[in-house]
């Protein structure tokens, strides 16, 4: 007896004791409960399941629905609590309008021609706010990656920017603060250049709405936050360090970069490693470690290049959120002001770090 | 003493879109909260939706509130987070209090589902000065050394031996030279 209530209450905690059947969901989490089922409840609801895993399968999926087609649904509502979750004011008409899409004003329109009404409609569309919004999310970004990154050549600016601008970075940000269900759009499920150009709309309606400055913040607490926990040398590196920093040292009046050998193990054998170093008028930069020679040697010259524009391992941690405060004049300022290239980087004339 | 017999998934903390990095966003959609209009077990539902409802709504205004009557049917509540996850929780014979309390766990949690946590910390960044390899603290003299070694052959904390230390308790001991006598 034991031992069968054991193995009902199993049953149980698998999630086969609650009713529901939300069609569109992959995952429904339960709080589980102590339920007392008769004994062809959980056989009955396995049966069923089975079938309903046939039909998907032979559907290609699961149907999915829209969260509109629910019956609790108050789009008005759902307009209200998205701008108070930002916590920011919009102009409902800009944000209405940043949330519709030209595919969805075009089947709406095919729509009633096909029922005979021949009405030219009137809602404006997402186009020119996500071209507008997509400069600024740009604009904005750039300057934060300057002020924060003084010492740091364009060429690793421009990286970390296309990174923070590309459509899966932008696509996560959008659907993380609800636009899935808010968009109107005639493709669903959504794909990834609605969501883009909706986050991108949505940044130009804030700054027509609420001002450039807080739309500013706003990128830097949505998008800019993502570079948190990314190793920023993962992506960009100099093509050719060793060549890089020879000229850097050349163009500061320094000695040319001397490479010895520091350490080295396990020579002719698969673990080999090699430590060298990079000295610079007998003075030690860096050293970097590789399987070979060569590879030890790009590494040193890499760990010198980070060394000179401060994005080693233990760099200074990214200012965000409330610590950007004292920095925002400068960050307006850099916005148009790209950082030099690694061609004509010089140490003098990178500022120091401003956090 | 394990945690091998659980079902429950275990990971480490973490949060979506690094939620509080930037500005802190409820990760709370919308809440569906579904009761019977006249059946007993509605009753604590029906008490908050006529009394502590308006307030939850004005101090979560980044939440939507749905009520849905649902006759003959036990009360519930189905929670939707923004990472679109869902959490469903049966109401029945829930007090006032009770709904309270379990909107408010609904409010304060991401979308996460509920996991052990293996550690309550998280860095992306668990070494600073990087870490350590069996070259780290030797010596450069080893490059060029030619072994044996007088100093580099012998272990390095070795501390004065037996011999060593009597030789300087002998020394010690030494009667000092005599002290010039004075007339």
């Amino acid at each position: 007896m034991a031992a069968l209530w054991k193995t009902c209450h199993q049953c149980l905690r698998y999630g086969l004791s609650h009713k529901s059947f939300y069609p569109s969901v992959s995952a429904i989490n339960v709080i589980s409960k102590r339920n007392f089922k008769p004994r062809w409840v959980a056989p009955t609801l396995r049966e069923i399941k089975r079938r309903k895993d046939v039909e998907d399968d032979r559907n290609g999926g699961p149907k999915i629905f829209h969260r509109s087609t629910f019956l609790e649904w108050n789009y008005d509502a759902e307009i209200f609590a998205f701008s108070n979750r930002l916590g920011e004011k919009f102009n409902e008409a800009t944000l209405r309008t940043a949330l519709t899409h030209k595919s969805y004003v075009e089947r709406e329109t095919a729509r009633l021609s096909d029922m005979g009404v021949d009405s030219y409609l009137q809602i404006q569309n997402n186009e020119e706010l996500a071209v507008v919004g997509g400069e600024m999310i740009s604009k904005f970004t750039n300057g934060y990656l300057r002020a924060v990154f003084t010492q740091v050549p364009e060429e690793l600016i421009t990286a970390m920017h296309d990174f923070l601008t590309s459509t899966s970075n932008l696509e996560t940000v959008g659907k993380h603060i609800g636009l899935g269900d808010l968009m109107l759009c005639s493709d669903f499920p959504c794909e990834s250049e609605t969501y883009v150009k909706s986050l991108k709309a949505v940044v130009a309606a804030l700054a027509e709405s609420s001002g450039e400055e807080r739309a500013r913040i706003f990128v830097q607490d949505l998008v800019v936050t993502q570079l948190y926990g990314l190793d920023i040398n993962e992506l960009w590196n100099p093509s050719d360090p060793v060549g890089n920093l020879t000229d850097i040292l050349k163009r500061e009046g320094k000695a040319e970069p001397e490479f010895r050998l520091i350490k080295h193990s396990g020579q002719n054998s698969v673990l080999a490693v090699y430590y060298v170093g990079v000295y610079s008028d007998k003075n030690f930069i860096a050293e970097g470690a590789g399987e070979s020679l060569e590879i030890a040697k790009e590494m040193a010259a890499r760990e010198a290049l980070k060394q000179l524009f401060h994005t080693e391992d233990s760099m200074k941690a990214l200012p965000f959120g409330r610590q950007l405060k004292n920095i925002q004049s400068k960050i307006v300022q850099l916005e148009n002001q790209p950082n030099l290239p690694l061609s004509k980087w010089i140490s003098e004339k990178v500022t120091s770090a401003v956090h | 003493m394990s945690n091998k017999h659980l079902f429950l998934p275990s990971g480490f903390i973490r949060t979506p879109l690094q939620n509080g990095l930037g500005r802190y966003i409820p990760q709370l959609q919308r809440i569906t909260l579904k009761f019977c209009k006249n059946h007993g077990g509605s009753r604590g539902v029906r008490d908050f939706i006529e009394t502590d409802l308006m307030e939850f709504a004005k101090t979560n205004p980044g939440t939507v509130v749905y009520l849905k009557p649902r006759r003959h049917r036990y009360p519930c509540m189905v929670a939707e987070y923004l990472n679109g996850e869902r959490e469903y929780l049966s109401c029945h014979e829930f007090s006032r209090a009770e709904i309270q309390k379990w909107l408010s766990y609904m409010c304060t949690r991401s979308g996460i589902p509920v996991m052990r946590f293996r550690k309550y910390q998280h860095t992306d960044y668990p070494s600073i000065q990087g870490v350590w390899n069996p070259f780290t603290h030797q010596a450069p003299e080893i490059n060029v050394a030619q072994f044996p070694h007088e100093i580099l052959s012998k272990p390095v904390d070795n501390g004065p031996t037996a011999t060593d230390q009597l030789i300087e308790i002998f020394k010690k001991t030494q009667i000092k030279d005599p002290v010039k006598p004075e007339h």
